[in-house]
């Protein structure tokens, strides 16, 4: 019979996008960010990352464009529904995706040795399209 | 006769495991309507398929792509 793995660390790294409604003031959209990832109670600062305004694919309600805000994080899964809850409330967030984040998302970095390398090999194949 | 096989457009990017929030990526693998496009036609392999047809999901729910394109506003 397999073994229960007990799990030493009982967290797991999450993604959150949330779009936030841009008519907000940028200081009130960093406040509303501050409140709902105090809501995680991370240990270690969260990754942060903000697109900013952005047009929307489609119109949400009246909203046709929203403030994207990407964080990742490191949360123990059950302050998640608790969190979401908050989320779901919030008049000011238009929607938001929690995702876990298992794998390292797009291409992997490259080191300068390898862009020259890629680099030199389309421009070869620019080359053969003369 | 056997048609040529055509390599993974995604493989060839170095892509390991598609990311929703790259719609400029995702925007290659829809149809002019906004549907995702069969792996017979874009070449994709099977692993990065399932992992396009999820990101394209999540992508349209976060409003990064149309789920109906070329609709005429009312």
């Amino acid at each position: 019979m397999a073994k229960l793995k007990i799990r030493r660390n009982p967290t797991r790294r999450y993604e959150a996008v949330y779009i936030i409604d841009s008519a907000l003031e940028d200081t009130a959209i960093a406040e509303k960010l501050e409140k709902l990832q105090s809501l995680l109670e991370l240990t270690a600062e969260a990754e942060i990352e903000h697109w900013g305004r952005r047009q929307l694919a489609y119109k949400i309600g009246r909203h046709e464009t929203g403030y994207y805000i990407i964080s990742r994080f490191d949360a123990v899964p059950t302050v998640l529904p608790e969190f979401e809850r908050a989320l779901k409330l919030d008049g000011g967030v238009v929607r938001y995706l929690v995702s876990l984040l298992e794998h390292e998302l797009g291409a992997p970095k490259l080191s300068d040795e390898e862009l020259a390398l890629r680099r030199r090999a389309s421009d070869d194949d620019d080359d053969d399209e003369e | 006769m056997r048609r040529q096989k055509k390599p993974c457009p995604v493989t060839e990017a170095g892509i390991r495991y598609v990311d929703y929030k790259d719609d400029r990526l995702l925007a290659r693998f829809i149809t002019d309507y906004g549907k995702i496009l069969p792996s017979r036609l874009s070449g994709v392999d099977a692993r990065h398929q399932r992992q396009l047809s999820k990101a394209i999901k999540r992508a349209r729910f976060l409003a990064l792509l149309p789920y109906v394109k070329g609709q005429t506003a009312t």
